[in-house]
């Protein structure tokens, strides 16, 4: 009786293990990649027509006190505290706005509709959210916008009609170009590095992913991709894996690409903690206080990132205008406070600005 | 256990649990109704009906789930990779229709079918080769969790058609599809552990499995009927899960376990076996439920509302304790 299941079980083994292993890894979805021109020069863009989605029957509530409420993936990291940070300092600058943050204490799709559901429920002005799953939040925010409610989306989005705007903190192929470029700057155009990510279907982690590995075969052909392991957003989880990958590699890894806030922190440990700063070079995305210490030791010489408490004062400002009647389809920018005027791209997309990248010169300056 | 000794005994120590339970059941009653009357203060959107037919549709998954634990747990074992296999069922949904061809409603079928395996799998694991329960689905939490990244190649599954929405966002006489199905479930699962010999066969071996076996309860059977039924539970949860977050992830279920053990575990089911109902068990989940929902609605954070859901965990726990305890001191 054993046997057929014993025997299924390994066949179903070694056909994950074929697919993991394939060349082209294009993420959880299958958009094609759209990587920029290695010197830098910025692409043409394209003028969309707007394909977000609408409130019915919205209150006209232009210039009187509203409630947002911000239902981050999870709460309790510092990358949405200080987005948190940010939507504070936009309601403050504002004055007629009230925004709270509440979100699921772990990055669970289910926790996270919920959360909404219940928000939808009690009755506020506008949701704002970063999603776990694109597709899965998808019901709740259409039933968000029917109710009258407006949707903004921040740092990670869902299906655009079912939600009116969102804030892209960076295009993905700008962040994929800055983190290939500071690898290589460290490597060279022949290292050898290895991913410690979030999951392979996590939105943005499988999108940048993408974008990097058709920019490093466009400009660096000879760079040679090892591995890529997931690690949810998890501390412990992250060290062990980027651990694992020192170990399992030795001296063909030179560098470690972390994806999320919690995985470079942690990859930058497991070679502090392996004694092999200088050897192998980390580079990622993550929060300046988090890189701080390594960068300071020298361990660590770049991180990627944009301003997430920018990212989070913009979704506010934006959040306002279209409230207030100042931010309509068709428009090509928006005006966000102390960030001036942003642009508008693929048709219902903030753009927030080109990537940034943190060094030992500017690391201590930032507080988040 | 103790009291299972002599004839007698074991008379007025089922009496006294059957006392015992209704006290632990009265008690969960009035603390559903309480915490309901606190919180419709608190909120005027709460106690409304859309809101507790929206809340019944999102506890469905954990609630079908909690009712084949509750006999496993009344056995004395336990299954840990209920959410492992909600997520291999979903998986093979997705893989079966989108990558196999197979149209929908047999995807459907084959998923449910896997679960079902998958229950069958553990019963086997535990019944033949003598490991505990708890390492055993320890084992294949990970087992099947593995298969579901490896089957699903790490890709979503997305672009369900619409019909296929109902049995998850849509309503049948203006109550959630699922409800109905929980409904059904819960009165076939309370059958089943309340009313039948087979149910106080559970109890039995929950009891003194050797006694159980002396006595000519074919023990092996039954356990092998409780985990095929959680797997196959697992499946259906998976399905109605898929059908309402329109998409397959392989990380669907992840610590599904916990809330449903959680949910059990308030219920009254002894973690020791030979004790628990279904009746509690739905008492557990509704009242898991509705406090989640109610603290948020009352402006509660989600991270302060854990920590109310476990003070109420631990305090029932205790309370319990010290009412068996009581109880023992009467017999």
């Amino acid at each position: 009786m054993l046997k057929p299941v014993a025997l299924a079980t390994g066949s179903l083994l070694l056909t994950s293990a074929v697919a993991l292993a394939q060349d082209r890894w294009d993420g959880a979805d299958d958009l094609p990649v759209n990587p920029l021109a290695c010197d830098g020069a910025a692409a043409a863009m394209e003028p969309t027509p707007y394909n977000g989605g609408q409130p019915t029957g919205a209150p006209d509530l232009s210039g009187q006190q509203i409630t947002i409420v911000d239902v981050p993936k999870l709460v309790g990291i510092g990358y949405f505290a200080a987005t948190t940070l940010g939507m504070q300092q936009a309601a403050e600058e504002l004055g007629n706005v009230d925004v709270s943050t509440d979100g699921p204490t772990e990055a669970n799709i289910d926790d996270q509709i919920t959360v909404i559901d219940n928000y939808i429920t009690q009755g506020v002005n506008a949701v704002l959210y970063a999603a776990n799953d694109p597709v899965a939040i998808a019901p709740v925010l259409r039933t968000a916008l029917e109710r009258g409610i407006h949707v903004v989306g921040y740092d990670a989005d869902a299906e655009p009609d079912a939600r009116e705007w969102f804030i892209n903190q960076a295009q993905f192929n700008g962040i994929a170009k800055a983190m290939i470029d500071s690898i290589v700057a460290e490597i060279g155009e022949d290292g050898s590095f290895a991913i410690v990510t979030s999951t392979f279907t996590t939105p943005n982690q499988a999108r940048w992913i993408a974008e990097m590995q058709a920019y490093a075969a466009q400009c660096y052909p000879a760079l040679e991709w090892l591995e890529t392991v997931e690690a949810q957003e998890d501390n412990i989880l992250s060290f062990n894996q980027a651990n694992t990958l020192i170990n399992k590699y030795g001296d063909d890894l030179q560098g470690l690409l972390g994806m999320t806030s919690v995985a470079t922190p942690a990859s930058a440990e497991a070679v502090t903690q392996a004694g092999l700063c200088g050897e192998v070079a980390v580079v990622g995305l993550a929060t300046p206080n988090a890189m701080a210490p390594y960068v300071n030791d020298g361990c660590v010489e770049s991180v990627v990132l944009w301003n997430p408490v920018d990212l989070g004062y913009a979704a506010v400002h934006v959040t306002r205008a279209l409230v207030d009647g100042d931010l309509e389809p068709g428009d090509t920018s928006v005006e966000a406070g102390r960030l001036g005027t942003l642009q508008i791209i693929n048709g219902s997309e903030v753009l927030l600005g080109a990537p940034f990248i943190y060094t030992a010169d500017n690391i201590n300056d930032f507080d988040f | 256990m103790a009291e299972t000794n002599m004839g007698p005994a074991t008379r007025s120590a089922a009496t006294g649990r059957r006392r015992f339970q209704f006290g632990h059941e009265a008690l969960l009653l009035v603390l559903l109704v309480v915490s309901l009357s606190v919180l419709a203060t608190q909120s005027d959107v709460f106690l409304t009906t859309a809101n507790l037919l929206n809340q019944g549709r999102l506890m469905t998954e954990v609630a079908i789930v909690a009712l084949p634990m509750t006999m496993i747990i009344v056995t004395g074992g336990i299954d840990l990779s209920v959410g492992s296999m909600l997520g291999l069922s979903a998986i093979v949904l997705g893989y079966s229709w989108q990558n196999l061809g197979l149209p929908l409603g047999v995807a459907c079928v084959v998923a449910v079918l896997t679960g079902t395996a998958a229950g069958f799998f553990n019963g086997l694991l535990v019944t033949r080769t003598k490991v505990p329960p708890l390492i055993a689905t320890l084992a294949t939490l990970a087992l099947f969790r593995g298969l579901a990244e490896g089957i699903s190649e790490a890709r979503s599954v997305r672009g369900y058609p619409d019909w296929f929405f109902r049995l998850g966002q849509g309503e049948v006489l203006g109550v959630p599809s699922q409800l109905w199905i929980l409904l059904v479930a819960i009165v076939i699962a309370w059958i089943v552990l309340a009313r039948t010999t087979f149910g106080r066969s559970l109890y039995a071996i929950g009891h003194n499995e050797v006694a159980a076996r002396f006595s000519g309860i074919a023990v092996d059977r039954c356990k092998l009927a409780i985990y095929t039924a959680s797997g196959f539970a697992s499946g259906l949860a998976g399905l109605i899960f898929v059908s309402r977050v329109s998409t397959t992830r392989s990380d669907m279920g992840t610590g599904l376990e916990l809330d449903v053990i959680a949910a059990v575990v308030l219920g009254g089911t002894s973690i020791f076996g030979g004790v628990g109902t279904i009746v509690g068990t739905v008492l557990g989940f509704v009242l898991i439920q509705l406090l989640k929902n109610g603290l948020a609605l009352t402006g509660v954070t989600s991270d302060a509302t854990i920590v109310v859901i476990g003070t109420v965990l631990i305090g029932s726990i205790l309370l319990t304790n010290f009412i068996g305890r009581r109880h023992r001191g009467d017999g």
